[in-house]
């Protein structure tokens, strides 16, 4: 909960990690890279307060992330991301199963992504079907750039995907976050292109695709799916670190942002760990839209637009009722503590 | 900068030609000068042989423009008068030797990296300098507004009728923003192959179609879009950029090694 001016806003982060980039997990020299890559982002947008030593990057631990994010982080709930990496993690990245191990603990703070890779095709249905029975799975994380036995990625209207968005959504899912982000060694810059997202979108109306990163730096592509389809959200980790060391060019995405797709489609995030909540969020609310970009662009970044882009957007898409949400964080043991 | 860039001529050799044409060498997906954005280490020229080591911001930069902009590196300074030979080096590039290796034998991309997007490169180049173009024009056409030139007026210009006086844009005798954003308009609209007589269009889409007063408003709302998206990378490379020089002054190892 974030109290500004004697007001309460309910901060969900959508897109967050548990990750264990351990040298022990490391299972090729692509392991090391990319840790090394997620790092060089952190080391260069975060205060330099912030910043981590390198060891700790690689694995923060549970105490770390429940202090970062719910202790002083500001966060009341927070989406786990479940990226697999089996070809350069011997045990995954952050498979499902390594975060249900922290969400078990912390059932209501904590919301859990699953995944498919329509490149196992039939073989991979059921293991998707026991994933979604077994585990509490309320959103999809999809990874379109990984790696698969010499395959550099997949695009969300491949005919095997639209099978897995079919039985997902039969299996009660709704919400799908496709990560489409800055390029990450050593994945090709191609497997993030955006337009796979309009077929999707069109084709899945009852779905809400959470378009992770606003697909930068294809701001442009992002915003004109988004403009046209009304269940594409914009989810605005990585974006968010620009207020910090740019924060003049922070305004510019929100100004367009808010132009095209409007305050009720923007969800925040802060990729935790590269990049903590407690910093974003205290700069983003000490932030103020410059003047001539509201002119610019006739939108406003408003104590209003504030709340929904910090939790009442992304509570909306998960069915969360803040009110009893909040009533019932306060008695958890985090919530008793504060 | 130029100056910033540590330069060994032989004695008494003139190396304005040399910086003159490395100005021109734009990083294709920022669009902007590779000297500007700090991406060339040093320079040296011994007997008609130049040297270019270059410093992009992490070691994964996208292969293939860094292949592009080795190459135009290469291109650019074959072009100075007494270059016979140009090396290019990438330092901690993840695939610094290959593209080396490649660039300086003159090996084109899709040869060099079979199933790394291959012969698509000169789509992508083709794909960057459109949006490079739209994102020249937003400048333009903000600076023509800022002067007070209405939609109506900005639309009926013709080519013939703009001119360029010291560091201005001259139109009808007023000054209307600044030259340079012109030339580099103008610049990238040639390279486009878009028509450039006197008698066409100041304001043109990509498909060279002039524009209604009433169709400038939505199109200057997505031009400027497109410029805000390709600053993000430049922020980003700045950033990363930044951990290069960090490292440098506290003279420890590269982070990226």
């Amino acid at each position: 909960m974030y109290k500004h001016d004697g007001h309460d806003l309910f901060v969900i982060d959508g897109h967050m990690h548990f990750w264990d980039a351990n040298p022990e997990n490391w299972k090729n020299k692509y392991g090391e890279s990319w840790i090394r890559c997620f790092y060089a982002y952190h080391s260069s947008l975060s205060p330099a307060d912030a910043v981590w030593p390198f060891e700790k990057f690689c694995r923060y631990g549970e105490e770390a992330l429940v202090d970062d994010l719910f202790r002083n982080g500001y966060i009341d709930m927070a989406i786990l991301n479940s990226t697999y990496l089996y070809e350069f993690y011997k045990n995954g990245f952050n498979s499902h199963a390594q975060n249900n191990v922290v969400k078990s603990k912390y059932p209501d703070r904590l919301l859990l992504c699953g995944s498919f890779d329509p490149r196992e095709e039939a073989a991979g249905i059921d293991a998707f079907r026991r994933m979604v029975a077994e585990y509490p799975v309320t959103g999809l994380k999809l990874y379109t750039a990984e790696w698969r036995n010499g395959s550099r990625g997949w695009r969300l209207n491949d005919p095997w995907a639209y099978k897995y968005l079919t039985l997902a959504q039969e299996l009660g899912i709704k919400n799908v976050h496709v990560h489409k982000g800055p390029t990450v060694y050593p994945l090709s810059a191609d497997a993030f292109d955006v337009h796979d997202v309009d077929y999707a979108a069109t084709d899945f109306p009852d779905l809400n695709f959470i378009v992770e990163h606003v697909g930068l730096p294809r701001l442009d592509d992002f915003c004109w799916i988004a403009a046209q389809e009304s269940n594409v959200y914009a989810g605005l980790s990585v974006a968010m670190a620009f207020v910090h060391l740019r924060p003049r060019y922070f305004g510019e995405i929100m100004a367009n942002l808010l132009f095209w797709l409007g305050p009720d489609k923007l969800c925040f995030g802060s990729d935790y760990a590269i990049w903590s909540p407690k910093w974003l969020i205290e700069k983003f609310m000490a932030f103020e839209l410059p003047e001539d970009l509201k002119q610019e662009y006739h939108v406003d970044l408003t104590l209003e637009n504030k709340r929904k882009i910090l939790g009442e957007n992304t509570a909306r898409l998960y069915g969360i009722d803040i009110a009893a949400q909040t009533a019932k964080l306060s008695q958890d043991g985090i919530g008793l503590g504060r | 900068m130029p100056e910033n860039v540590p330069c060994d001529f032989p004695a008494g050799y003139d190396g304005a030609a040399i910086l003159d044409r490395l100005e021109q060498v734009l990083d294709p997906e920022l669009d902007e000068p590779i000297l500007d954005l700090g991406f060339v280490r040093s320079l040296r020229l011994r007997s008609g042989h130049a040297n270019v080591a270059l410093r992009l911001p992490t070691s994964w930069c996208a292969v293939n423009f860094a292949y592009m902009m080795a190459d135009d590196v290469r291109r650019a300074l074959l072009n100075v008068a007494g270059i016979r030979q140009v090396t290019v080096r990438l330092g901690d590039h993840c695939a610094a030797a290959e593209i080396e290796a490649a660039v300086n034998e003159a090996r084109p991309f899709a040869e060099a990296f079979p199933g790394e997007g291959a012969g698509t490169l000169e789509a992508l180049r083709l794909t960057f300098q459109r949006k490079g173009f739209l994102g020249r024009q937003e400048r333009l056409l903000r600076e023509l507004r800022d002067a007070g030139c209405s939609p109506e007026i900005i639309c009926a210009l013709r080519l013939g009728e703009v001119s360029v006086c010291d560091d201005k844009i001259m139109i009808r005798q007023v000054q209307s923003g600044t030259a340079q954003t012109l030339q580099r308009y103008l610049e990238r609209r040639a390279e486009l192959a878009l028509d450039c007589s006197p008698a066409a269009a100041l304001i043109v889409d990509l498909e060279g179609k002039m524009l209604s007063a009433d169709q400038l408003l939505a199109h200057y709302e997505a031009v400027r879009t497109v410029r805000v998206a390709m600053e993000a990378n430049g922020s980003f490379c700045r950033a990363l950029l930044s951990l290069h020089r960090l490292d440098a002054h506290r003279g420890e190892r590269d982070v990226q090694t």
